[in-house]
C-alpha cells in the first residue's frame, strides 16, 4: 500500500475522532488481554524451565517417577553419587536431603522451616549466596554452619555469626527423636524454589542427619547433576540412566516437557479459550465500527469510484482504516498489558507454595510476535465484510438513490 | 478529423426490479463532438441521469455500444474504465461529495495525486485551478466552512483537476438558489469557452436555454422534436 493510501485512510478515521478514539481504546483492551494471554500460556514454562537452570544444574536424579511427597529415598546415596560423578559426562553431583524443622524466634513464637541438607564440597550450589559466607566442607570449630533466606533472617533478627538452635521434624510428620542442635549463621541465599513466605535454611548432609537423627550418609532425596560441558544434559542422563537402571535420571528439558504435557497444559487451554475469545470480540469491534463507517460513507465512495479512484484503492482504504485501527491499538496493548500482567501476577502469588522467582506471565520474544501476527490478522479478517460492500457497490445506482433520498 | 469525445450507439439500460425491468434509457444514440457544451433535459424519470452515467463509464449499458474518443469502452475492465474517467473524464455532482476531512485545496489535489501527479504540480495546478473558479482565498477552508455555491466551484476546479477533454454535470444547481445556480452555469461557460466539452443534466429550462445544444428526453429516448 502507498503512502497516499495510508494518508487517506488516516484522515477518514480522523474524520470520526470520537468513533477512532473508540475504536483503538476498544482494541487496545483486546490487545491487552490477548498479550496477557499469550504470555500465560508459557509463562509458568519459561519461568520453570529458569528456575531449574538457574543454579547450573541441569540434570536432577530420583529415586522413583513420584511426585516429592511420595518420593522414596535413594540408597546408598553415597556410592551412587561417587559412581554418578565417575561418569565422563558429568561435571558435579549435588546430594540433597529435605526436610523440616522448628525454631523459637526472639518473641518466644515457634516457627516452622524448610530445611535442606546438600554436599558442601561442589563448585555449584542449589542456592544463590546474597550475603556472608557459604557452607564450606568443614568447620574449624563452634556451631556447625548454616545458610538461611532473608525472611528467616528477618523474623529471627539473624545476622551473619548469629546462632540459632533447630529442632528436625524430618520424617514427615512423625517428631525426631534427635536432640536440638545449635548452628552458627555463616550467611544469607536465595533459594530458587522458595515461596514468598517460605522460611528455609541449608546445612551441610552431616549436619542435615545430626538435626533429624538420620544416619547423614546413608540416603537421598535427590541429586542435582551439572553435565559436563561439551557433552550435555541428555548424554548424562543416558549414561545415568545405562549406570544405575533402578534410578529415575531427567534432564531439565525432559522435566519441562512433562509438565507441559501434564500440570501446565490447563493454563495453555485456559489461554487458548480465552485469546479466541478476545479476537473475537476484537474482529467483532472493528467490523462493526468500519461497516457503519462505510455505510455512512457509501455516497461519497460513489463519488470518488466517478472521479477515477479504482475499486482496488477504495477496497485498500478500508482495509488500510482497519490496520491503522488495529496497528495503534495493538501499540498500546503492549504497555496496557504488561500493567495488566504484574497486576494479575500479584493476585496469583498470593497463592500458597508458589515460588517467588516462578512467573505466570513470562515474556518471550515469540508472544510479541505472536501478538502482532493475531492482531493483524484479526484486522485483516475484521476488514473483510466492509470491505466486500465497498468493492461491490454500485457507482451509478448509490449516486442515483443519493439523488432520491 | 478527430473522432467524438463520446458516441453512444443504439444503447438501452434496463434495470432489473421486482415488479419487471424498468427501461431507463431505450436504443438511443447519441454523438458529442469535441467542444460541445450539451444540456439534456426532460421530466424526472425520463433517463437523463442514466444517459449521463452511461457517457461518464459509470454505468454499462444493457446492449448496445459506448465509443470514448472513438475506442469502444464496453469490454473494460474496473481498473481501465476508472483509468479512462480519472484521466479523461470530470463529474460535477448535485450534491458536491465534497470529502468534509479535506480542505478545498485538498479535495481539488486528491484526482490528481490519484493520477499520480508529481507534488509540486499539483499545487501548482490547484492554485491555478481555485483561481480559476474564484476561490484562491478559501483554499484551506474546509467544505462545512464554504456556501453551497463555493462548494459547487470547488468541485467544478476538483473535477477540472486532471484536465478532462469531458466535463460531465448531473443537475449541477440542484442544490443551489436561482442566483448562484446562474453563477454556476455562467463557470460551465467558461469552461467550454476554453476549450472543454461539457454536458449537463438538469430539468431546468432555463439553465437548458443558455446551451447552445439541447437534448430533450422523454421516456430513455431523445425526443428530436423538442431537442436543438
Amino acid at each position: 500500500m502507498s503512502a497516499k493510501v495510508w494518508a487517506f485512510a488516516l484522515r477518514s478515521l480522523a474524520r470520526q475522532p470520537g468513533r477512532a478514539i473508540l475504536g483503538i481504546l476498544g482494541v487496545a483492551a483486546v490487545g491487552a488481554l490477548l498479550f496477557d494471554m499469550l504470555l500465560l500460556s508459557r509463562g509458568l514454562l519459561v519461568s520453570f524451565r529458569a528456575l531449574l537452570d538457574s543454579a547450573g544444574f541441569d540434570v536432577r536424579v530420583m529415586a522413583a517417577d513420584a511426585p516429592a511427597f511420595a518420593r522414596p529415598r535413594i540408597a546408598d546415596a553415597e556410592t551412587a553419587a561417587a559412581a554418578i560423578r565417575a561418569l565422563p559426562e558429568v561435571e558435579e553431583v549435588v546430594s540433597l536431603r529435605l526436610g523440616n524443622a522448628t525454631v523459637t524466634g526472639p518473641d518466644g513464637g515457634k516457627h516452622d522451616i524448610f530445611l535442606i541438607g546438600a554436599d558442601a564440597e561442589t563448585r555449584r550450589r542449589p542456592w544463590i549466596l546474597l550475603e556472608g559466607r557459604d557452607l564450606g566442607p568443614s568447620d574449624t570449630g563452634g556451631p556447625p554452619a548454616l545458610i538461611v533466606n532473608r525472611r528467616l533472617a528477618t523474623a529471627l533478627r539473624l545476622r551473619p555469626g548469629s546462632e540459632l538452635t533447630l529442632r528436625g521434624d524430618c520424617t514427615r510428620g512423625a517428631a525426631s527423636a534427635a536432640p536440638p542442635v545449635r548452628f552458627r549463621v555463616a550467611g544469607f541465599a536465595a533459594f530458587p524454589f522458595d515461596d514468598p513466605k517460605a522460611m528455609t535454611a541449608a546445612a551441610r548432609l552431616v549436619d542435615f542427619g545430626r538435626t533429624c537423627g538420620l544416619d547423614e550418609r546413608s540416603d537421598a532425596d535427590l541429586f542435582l547433576v551439572a553435565s559436563r560441558e561439551g557433552r550435555g544434559p541428555e548424554a548424562a542422563v543416558r549414561s545415568i540412566r545405562a549406570l544405575r537402571s533402578d534410578l529415575h535420571a531427567f534432564s531439565n528439558e525432559e522435566i519441562v516437557a512433562r509438565f507441559q504435557q501434564v500440570g501446565f497444559s490447563y493454563f495453555r487451554q485456559i489461554s487458548a479459550v480465552l485469546s479466541s475469545i478476545t479476537l473475537f470480540f476484537g474482529f467483532l469491534l472493528i467490523t462493526v465500527l468500519l461497516t457503519v463507517s462505510v455505510n455512512q460513507r457509501f455516497a461519497e465512495i460513489a463519488a470518488l469510484r466517478a472521479l477515477g479512484f479504482t475499486r482496488r484503492r477504495v477496497v485498500l482504504d478500508v482495509l488500510a482504516q482497519a490496520v491503522l485501527l488495529v496497528g495503534v491499538g495493538g501499540v498500546l496493548s503492549l504497555p496496557l498489558g504488561v500493567v495488566l500482567a504484574r497486576w494479575l501476577e500479584s493476585i496469583l502469588h498470593a497463592m500458597p507454595e508458589i515460588p517467588a522467582a516462578m512467573h505466570f506471565f513470562a515474556f518471550e520474544p515469540r508472544a510479541l510476535a505472536t501478538h502482532a501476527l493475531l492482531l493483524a490478522l484479526t484486522a485483516v479478517l475484521a476488514a473483510l465484510y466492509p470491505m466486500r460492500l465497498v468493492s461491490r457497490l454500485p457507482i451509478a445506482a448509490t449516486l442515483r438513490s443519493e439523488m432520491v433520498t | 478529423m478527430s473522432p467524438p469525445v463520446v458516441e453512444a450507439r443504439g444503447v438501452t439500460r434496463t434495470f432489473p426490479m421486482p415488479a419487471g425491468p424498468v427501461v431507463a434509457v431505450r436504443d438511443l444514440s447519441v454523438t458529442i463532438a469535441a467542444g460541445e457544451f450539451v444540456s439534456i433535459c426532460g421530466p424526472s424519470g425520463c433517463g437523463k441521469s442514466t444517459l449521463l452515467h452511461i457517457l461518464g463509464c459509470v454505468d454499462a449499458p444493457s446492449s448496445g455500444a459506448l465509443l470514448v474518443d472513438g475506442r469502444d469502452v464496453s469490454t473494460l475492465g474496473d481498473a481501465e474504465r476508472s483509468a479512462l474517467r480519472l484521466s479523461k473524464i470530470g463529474f460535477v455532482f448535485q450534491r458536491f461529495f465534497l470529502l468534509p476531512m479535506l480542505t478545498a485545496a485538498e479535495n481539488v489535489e486528491l484526482p490528481q495525486a490519484e493520477a499520480g501527479v508529481t507534488r509540486g504540480e499539483r499545487r501548482r495546478r490547484t492554485s491555478a485551478l481555485l483561481d480559476y473558479v474564484g476561490l484562491a482565498h478559501r483554499a484551506h477552508h474546509r467544505p462545512s466552512q464554504l456556501s453551497g455555491g463555493e462548494a459547487q466551484r470547488v468541485a467544478i476546479a476538483r473535477a477540472l483537476a486532471n484536465r478532462p477533454r469531458l466535463l460531465l454535470a448531473d443537475e449541477p444547481t440542484g442544490e443551489l438558489d436561482q442566483a448562484t445556480g446562474q453563477q454556476i452555469v455562467g463557470l460551465f461557460e467558461r469552461v467550454h469557452a476554453d476549450g472543454t466539452t461539457v454536458v449537463v443534466v438538469t430539468h431546468d429550462p432555463a439553465i437548458a436555454a443558455r446551451t447552445p445544444r439541447m437534448l430533450s428526453m422523454r421516456d430513455g429516448r431523445i425526443d428530436d422534436g423538442a431537442s436543438r
